[in-house]
């Protein structure tokens, strides 16, 4: 006879016990109280979190020291990093556990699919995430709020506006816009984040973030997976995390949330594709002209979260840089490789050295070839790409 | 996992990246930095692969070829200068990895030796301007100059190759309604300009006749140790007979910092080093930082030269390709581990990021014996920077606009040649070619010399000059006819500049 046994409720508030990471944490410190209880209860070998430099800068760092994971927490917002290469290069056999906005968690599944890492060993604790900045251009924003950029020790984003205190000679000074106020003109997110539909990581084990939470010192979490629950409870059961169940209107004002930037995400990318007014021989012009000043640095490659080619390419091999093509074999091997996989997450753009709009072509490309697949890239780790050449012969489920 | 903040070498542009370092196998990687201001989380090939230019052989500490402690290689260095006379001694350093206090300690070794003969390879520029205008050659200009200018020159200069990162500045000038002119041997491939003046290898100074076309703008050029005197006067005479700026780029990282604060040192141009080498006259030798035959032309010139000396002296992180050669040779640490500062093209002074202070400490253990502090302070006291903290956001190292004077040039034209088979090599340098790594093993032709010189795609192409001769691969392009570009460095010498007079053939 099978024993039944009693499900977790699905949505929570929680916050860290410990007051200096409650303090110190976004919205009370769940996710760092989460990653330390994880690492002291040997649950994982590693953390891979976000160490921040300055409200402008941040960068991975690899730790199995608790005390290391409480200096990181807290959120950053222009550190638009994507940590899936950081898991495969880094920590690919250990059990490692991370905070993922949408686009890590995506990146860290299709690498999984293609046998880079073994989803059994990473611990996802997803973040819901709005976007992120360029942190130039968060530089350019508090000039335009006429603060010294220097300055500035705070930055938080919060009902829809990017808040800045700034601190010149020991006093504080908060100012604030509305994102779409800013974005008008011409400053504001990513342009991949502005168009991204995905904003609760509901790939990720845990979905963490402030939405649908009533205290800013409580975490709104969703236990979204087997492993989400036995992370969840090892925190709760080894005393660093307190929870209460969420309340029935906090998980409708989620949605609520939710969905509405959906809208404003899919209203930008409508917005922002410049393609869709040209005609076909219009589209080809731009293209050439955009991919003809591809310099062939491979910067794209080496940052793109889904691919998993390493020396023996396929873009790389077949690229002869001999050939005189405007377009090289390169460009056009990566624009149909990704198109069953590419998740639009920017990481290509934000390091193109002759700004091609990477996101922008890719996007046009593989969007409409997913559509038509229906399928979604690093949403579900059973799903084998369709343009994949061989069968997986695995899933997660199986293994 | 270690994560360290520094500055892409490759040249004078100083990108800014981290180097991960794994912490159990010592895999590197490079991480771009998105808020570097000079490169915005953007690096060329170079760039990068930076982690590949960190896993070359390393550098021991020897004397007489046998490996040795530091201190005695340190020792054996200090008792073999004072040896020497100082008009036998020379010192060389091209500054692509060196900091501003190696500079400044290096500057004053040679001083400490009463050597004059001080090269970072560019002296030879400084005795053919005129004194007002050596600012254009020290200092450079933000990029937020190129980014606001309304007309930009392009003067020989194809900047995705040269300085990969400059490219996107012009793109954003031209985005904000600049117009883009080139003037070249050959028309860049990806159209960057709005209007090209294409000219004849044997006729440069005919660009004279234009000179209406680089008022109001921005001139932007290039100056490297191969760069013809006579094309740098050139450029300063069209600057200083229109109203417009002269920006030029360098391909070492701290070439402002070098120009900066090598001032008061000796200078002695890097060429009549070598030739006094050759003629006997200079005995021995301090090689700073510098692959000398790996990152010049005739390397292997250079190479048959240096025997020649008494005494080599080579301090490096890295062995070079005269390592063999060097009676002593002395080890220091690799760039990003460096403490210290640079000043890039735009004026910036920029922190390396890294903690030691060995290559500083050799020098300073043979001469003066000052801590860091000191000479950090020397080098910001000299560099006219006041006691505010070093943010990469200033433009710390600011350039005035004087007026100048220069005399209209005439250029000598190439005596010889002329006959119709006859075609010119134009070297089109970038980061890989000053770093001795050949990133490309073929030339571009013209689809016209492909035909004369009947050659089918996989053929080999061999390009003759003198005794220096080389076989490669080929790649058509949209050149004049008797053009052959190439970024790769060859064994063929351009007898002045970057632009020689070549044979080629069909290789059997």
């Amino acid at each position: 006879m099978e024993e039944v046994k009693a499900k977790m409720p699905r949505y929570y508030l929680a916050w860290a016990k410990d007051d200096a990471i409650r303090k110190k944490g976004a919205n009370g410190g769940f996710v760092t109280a989460t990653l330390v209880s994880a690492l002291e209860t040997d649950f994982i070998d590693v953390a891979l979190v976000v160490k921040k430099k300055s409200v402008y800068e941040g960068i991975p760092v690899l730790t199995n020291d608790p005390e290391e994971i409480k200096e990181c927490s807290g959120s950053l917002h222009c550190v638009p990093l994507n940590l899936t290469k950081y898991v495969v290069e880094y920590a690919a056999k250990k059990r490692i556990g991370l905070p993922t906005k949408p686009c890590d968690a995506r990146g860290i599944i299709e690498q999984a699919k293609r046998r880079q890492v073994s989803l059994e060993n990473v611990y996802m604790v997803g973040l819901n995430c709005g976007a992120t900045l360029h942190p130039l251009r968060m530089r350019e924003i508090a000039a335009y709020y006429g603060l010294d950029p220097d300055s500035v020790v705070r930055e938080e984003i919060k009902e829809g506006k990017i808040f800045l205190v700034s601190d010149e000679e020991g006093k504080e000074k908060e100012k604030w816009m509305k994102i779409d106020e800013l974005e008008e003109k011409g400053y504001g997110r990513r342009d991949a984040c502005k168009s991204c539909v995905t904003k609760i990581p509901t790939m990720a084990d845990l979905a963490c973030g402030n939405w649908g939470s009533n205290d800013e010192k409580k975490t709104f979490v969703e236990v979204l997976t087997d492993k989400g629950e036995t992370l969840f409870k090892n925190a709760v059961d080894s005393g660093y995390v307190a929870i209460e169940e969420a309340p029935g209107k906090g998980i409708e004002t989620r949605q609520r949330i939710d969905a509405g930037m959906q809208k404003r995400a899919a209203s930008w990318k409508e917005k922002m594709d410049a393609l869709k007014a040209l005609s076909r021989s219009e589209r080809f012009e731009f293209y050439v002209g955009a991919l003809k000043n591809c310099i062939h640095c491979g910067a794209c490659k080496e940052v793109c979260p889904v691919c998993a080619c390493e020396e023996d390419a396929k873009c790389t091999g077949l690229y002869d840089e001999r050939d005189s093509y405007a377009i090289s074999m390169y460009n056009l091997v990566r624009i149909f490789h990704l198109m069953d996989s590419c998740i639009h997450c920017g990481q290509c753009e934000d390091v193109c050295p002759v700004d091609i709009p990477l996101t922008l072509i890719q996007r046009r490309f593989s969007e409409r070839m997913q559509r038509h697949l229906g399928y979604t890239p690093g949403m579900d780790v059973t799903k084998k790409p369709p343009l994949y050449e061989t069968e997986l012969g695995w899933s997660a489920e199986a293994e | 996992m270690k994560t360290n903040s520094s500055i892409c070498p490759g040249c004078s542009i100083g990108c800014g990246l981290y180097l991960l370092e794994s912490e159990e196998g010592g895999k590197r990687k490079v991480l771009h930095r998105t808020t570097s201001p000079m490169n915005e989380g953007k690096l060329c090939r170079f760039g990068t692969d930076l982690h590949t230019y960190y896993e070359r052989e390393a550098m021991i500490n020897s004397v007489d070829g046998k490996e040795v402690k530091q201190e005695e290689a340190i020792k054996a260095a200090k008792e073999s200068l004072k040896g020497m006379k100082p008009d036998e001694l020379a010192f060389i350093a091209l500054p692509g990895t060196i900091t501003n206090e190696e500079i400044v300690s290096f500057v004053s070794l040679a001083a400490e030796f009463g050597c004059e003969n001080v090269s970072f390879g560019f002296e030879r520029f400084f005795s053919v301007v005129p004194e007002e205008a050596a600012y254009i050659i020290e200092n450079g200009l933000p990029f937020s100059e190129v980014e606001g200018a309304s007309k930009i020159i392009l003067f020989f200069l194809d900047p995705f190759v040269h300085y990969p990162l400059l490219a996107r500045r012009i793109l954003k000038a031209k985005k904000n309604g600049a117009k883009v002119i080139e003037v070249s041997f050959a028309k860049n491939e990806r159209g960057i300009a709005d209007e090209t003046v294409l000219v004849k290898p044997t006729e440069v100074e005919r660009i004279k006749e234009k000179k209406e076309l680089f008022e109001d703008s921005l001139i932007i050029g290039e100056l490297t140790p191969y760069t013809n005197p006579q094309f740098l006067s050139l450029m300063l005479w069209l600057n200083a007979s229109t109203s417009s700026r002269l920006f030029l780029l360098k391909p070492f990282l701290n070439s402002t910092g070098a120009f900066l604060l090598g001032r008061d040192g000796g200078r002695k141009d890097l060429f009549e080093i070598l030739e006094g080498v050759e003629r006997g006259e200079i005995k021995a030798l301090y090689l700073l930082e510098t692959d000398i035959a790996g990152a010049m032309l005739g390397g292997e010139e250079v190479a048959e030269t240096i025997p020649k000396l008494d005494l080599l002296i080579e301090q490096n992180a890295f062995r070079t390709h005269l390592s063999d050669t060097a009676g002593i040779t002395i080890c220091s640490e690799p760039f990003f581990m460096k403490k210290g500062t640079v000043v890039n093209v735009e004026g910036r002074v920029l922190e390396i990021g890294g903690e030691s202070e060995k290559g500083l400490g050799i020098m300073e253990s043979i001469g003066k014996g000052r801590k860091y502090e000191e000479v950090h302070e020397e080098a910001k006291k000299r560099l006219g920077l006041g006691d505010s903290e070093i943010s990469e956001f200033e433009i710390a190292v600011k350039r005035e606009e004087r007026k100048f004077e220069v005399v209209e040039p005439k250029i000598e034209k190439e005596e010889g040649g002329g006959a119709e088979e006859e075609y010119f090599l134009w070297y089109k340098t970038n980061p890989f070619f000053w770093n001795g790594i050949r990133a490309k093993n073929f030339v571009e032709i013209s689809p016209v010399a492909m035909r004369e010189l009947g050659l089918f795609r996989g053929d080999v192409v061999e390009i003759v000059q003198g005794e220096g001769k080389e076989r490669m691969g080929f790649k058509i392009s949209d050149l004049p006819p008797n053009l052959v570009l190439s970024e790769a460095k060859l064994s063929i010498k351009p007898l002045q500049g970057l632009l020689t007079r070549v044979e080629a053939r069909r290789a059997e």
